[in-house]
């Protein structure tokens, strides 16, 4: 046997490229620390930006001018007021951008979420502020804005006092057809979460990360659903025909034995399937497995696992540095700058890189393509953390690091 | 498939793949008699930009070496078979090295690679190893023969051509011919070679490599799709061995349960003797070509691609076969269509 001696030193072979062709990377400036918040627009002057939200402080957001991908150039990055604050999630319809700003603590401002105008990329100009802070508020941690009318959000509010200090967040929707004055049209709470209500706080899992909201998914083929992951509650399908009176129509978690923090739903109406995400959280794979999921949703009553996107082997990532597991998906956004399709799923999971995975056949995901860059310079995880990914309707691939490696764009080659 | 879960973006086959190989990882298989000049072939294109990330494997380590990380033995977890071949006694240590390779590429123990190429010893029949990757289910998932690239040296070539069926078969099931050492060799040596080469194989291009130079892009890229057209069966060739080629070409689109039933008689009948069948199907209701192979009585699950090559809708299926006639094949098709085709009583 010739055992194979790798020039590049030990870790070096970590870095891998299979089936994606990296175009570029993009730094920043040095603000290469990303949140969740990537969306894409095409600006009156034809010049395709997409739009990033920075995991956290000092940036706000980044506009990157990706119109030749290969060519990133930065267009503006703006601050946040305080150094207690982050963006973390965004959404654009148009030329009207929503941000949301969570704070470190309760009680912090500012907290909520701001409207731009970003008709001029350079010059983003604020519509709105909507203040979500108070006493046991930390604002807006993830927001979904796609048609242009509501914003749908995870957010705490100054009336709401949870049972549970972690179970501040929860779901609020707010009508911004005039956007210079939002106004909250609906909101719903997992039961037992606030104080008050007559149903009891929830059982606490072991690796408590709280009942809340996190991601809360509309899609035009059914506006009457809105699909809520609830981090440690599992997910829902809620019935939004009344924004007014949000309802509940069905229930699914894997925690326990699994242990929480379900971040994404995302259904794939013709296929009569759901795709959904947990989120790693803890450093060295100490909550392994966070996984994709693929439930059968004929019944959206009765929502059935039926397979697991594979993952590579647990031994080989969880010392790479950082956290390794499922996160975001491309969620298949309904705005004409994304890519849609039933048939590939795209996720990343920190140092396990990005992953495309085949779902042809539902109840054997095959992975299909895999990227996982070095880790970044500066980064302090010693490995890559990739946290987001978005795919525009160009089939062009956008994925961010948590740290410092910033934006990488890359072609699907498969 | 899984009806109640199918997409609308999906064919008949699944997914369309936008080329043949989906995202499996391709193969390319060098063969070629000893002596012929493959490691130094070998050895030129992994210094070349389309041969970075490459991994190689072996059956035997020959005296030219490869400078290169990723060198395996196909052989190396049972017995090294010294001038052994790469063919039936050793197919599993060629599964297991291939198995290994890929694991270790997940765990992050070998640097980053994107295509394998085997090298085979001199005597070894490419048979065993093309079926290889049809019968086993795991790794005809991962993995996809790409390119044959046989390698024949000017001056010692015809000679062999002639006294060993083993390289004809070399010769016979490639898609890609590599004439080496024709600087050493007479004109009317290669001139010879060449011709007997293309009266082997006429699918193949017939390309030259003097001191391992040659275009890297031939060793990686299938060529399937810049063949001329044809209509109707082609004979092409028909030389010792009993083996003869042709091809089916027709614009006009085949109903799948036609040619689906038709192989299969072939398959149940003379599976044995169809050493290869390989190419673009214009089935109809689909709207991509369907890629169809056959390595013996083993089929390659059919895929469909989002695009026809160059716009050129129509099929192109080349048959190597031996003692089969072109006009058995025919007749065999023209029954099946006329008995499908016939209105129900």
């Amino acid at each position: 046997m010739a055992t194979a001696n790798n020039p590049l030193g030990p870790n070096s072979a970590e870095a891998t490229s299979w089936n994606f062709k990296l175009l570029a990377q993009h730094d920043l400036g040095g603000f290469g620390g990303m949140g969740e918040g990537m969306s894409v627009q095409i600006a009156k002057d034809g010049r395709r930006i997409i739009w990033l939200a920075h995991e956290s402080a000092p940036k706000n957001f980044t506009g990157v001018d990706v119109s030749d991908p290969r060519k990133p150039k930065v267009v503006v990055q703006t601050d946040l007021p305080q150094a207690f604050m982050r963006s973390n999630s965004l959404e654009l319809t148009g030329d009207i951008m929503a941000v949301a700003y969570q704070t470190q603590k309760v009680g912090q401002k500012p907290a909520g979420f701001e409207l731009f105008d970003v008709s001029v990329p350079e010059k983003p100009k604020s519509i709105s502020f909507t203040d979500c802070s108070g006493a046991n508020s930390r604002g807006v941690h993830q927001l979904w804005f796609c048609d242009g009318e509501y914003v749908h959000m995870a957010s705490g509010a100054a009336d709401f006092k949870p049972t549970h200090p972690l179970d501040d967040q929860f779901y609020r929707c707010f009508d911004v057809r005039n956007p210079s004055k939002p106004v909250e049209a609906g909101r719903w709470w997992m039961p037992g979460t606030r104080e008050g209500d007559s149903a009891k706080p929830p059982a606490r899992h072991a690796l408590d990360k709280g009942y809340r909201a996190h991601n809360t998914n509309v899609y035009p083929q059914r506006p009457d659903r809105m699909y809520l992951a609830y981090i440690d509650g599992g997910m829902y399908v809620m019935d939004i025909s009344d924004k007014s009176k949000p309802k509940p129509i069905s229930h699914w978690t894997n925690s326990p034995p699994y242990s929480g923090f379900m971040h994404t739903v995302m259904p794939l109406f013709d296929r009569n399937l759901m795709i959904v995400t947990d989120e790693s959280t803890e450093n060295a794979a100490k909550d392994w497995p966070k996984l994709i999921w693929i439930l059968d949703a004929r019944e959206e009553k009765h929502l059935v696992p039926i397979a697991t996107c594979p993952m590579p082997p647990v031994d080989a990532f969880s010392g790479r540095g950082g956290r390794f597991g499922a996160h975001n998906i491309h969620e298949n956004v309904p705005l004409p700058t994304a890519w849609n399709s039933d048939e590939i799923v795209l996720g990343t999971f920190f140092n396990g890189g990005l992953r495309a995975y085949d779902i042809s056949n539902p109840y054997q995901p095959k992975e299909v393509a895999a990227f996982v860059p070095p880790a970044p310079k500066g980064t302090p995880a010693n490995s890559v953390q990739l946290n987001d990914v978005f795919v525009d309707e160009r089939k062009i691939v956008y994925t961010v690091d948590r740290h410092t490696g910033g934006l990488y764009i890359l072609e699907m080659d498969f | 498939m899984n009806a109640p879960f199918s997409s609308p973006a999906a064919g008949q086959f699944g997914r369309r793949q936008r080329r043949e190989r989906g995202p499996r990882i391709p193969v390319t298989i060098v063969t070629g008699f000893l002596g012929a000049g493959k490691t130094t072939l070998l050895r030129r294109f992994l210094t070349t930009q389309e041969g970075h990330g490459t991994a190689v494997i072996v059956n035997e380590f020959g005296a030219v070496g490869i400078d290169d990380k990723l060198l395996r033995s196909s052989a190396d977890e049972t017995v090294l078979l010294g001038n052994g071949c790469l063919c039936c006694n050793t197919r599993s240590d060629l599964q297991n090295a291939l198995r290994r390779l890929v694991a270790e590429r997940e765990r992050g123990q070998v640097p980053d690679f994107h295509r394998i190429v085997i090298e085979t010893s001199g005597l070894a029949d490419p048979s065993p190893i093309l079926q290889t990757f049809a019968t086993d289910r795991a790794l005809g998932s991962e993995f996809h023969v790409e390119v044959v690239a046989t390698v024949v040296d000017a001056m010692n070539g015809l000679a062999a051509l002639e006294q060993l069926a083993e390289a004809r078969k070399q010769a016979i099931l490639a898609d890609r011919l590599i004439v080496t050492k024709t600087d050493l060799a007479d004109a009317s040596m290669t001139a010879a070679l060449t011709a007997k080469l293309r009266e082997l194989n006429p699918h193949a291009s017939i390309e030259v490599a003097i001191d391992g130079v040659l275009d890297p892009r031939l060793l990686v890229e299938s060529n399937a799709a810049s063949q001329n057209q044809h209509q109707g069966f082609v004979a092409e060739a028909a030389h010792s061995d009993g083996i003869s080629s042709f091809v089916m070409g027709d614009t006009a689109p085949v109903a799948w349960n036609v040619f689906a039933r038709a192989m299969e008689t072939l398959i149940a009948l003379r599976g044995t003797d169809l050493l290869r069948v390989k190419g673009l199907l214009n089935v109809e209701g689909c709207r991509g070509p369907i890629v169809v192979q056959f390595v013996q009585h083993l089929a390659h699950p059919p895929v469909e691609l989002e695009n026809w090559p160059h716009n050129e809708r129509a099929s192109r299926v080349v048959f190597i076969t031996r003692h089969i006639g072109e006009q058995s094949v025919r007749d065999l098709f023209a029954a099946v269509q006329g008995l499908a085709s016939e209105p129900l009583r």
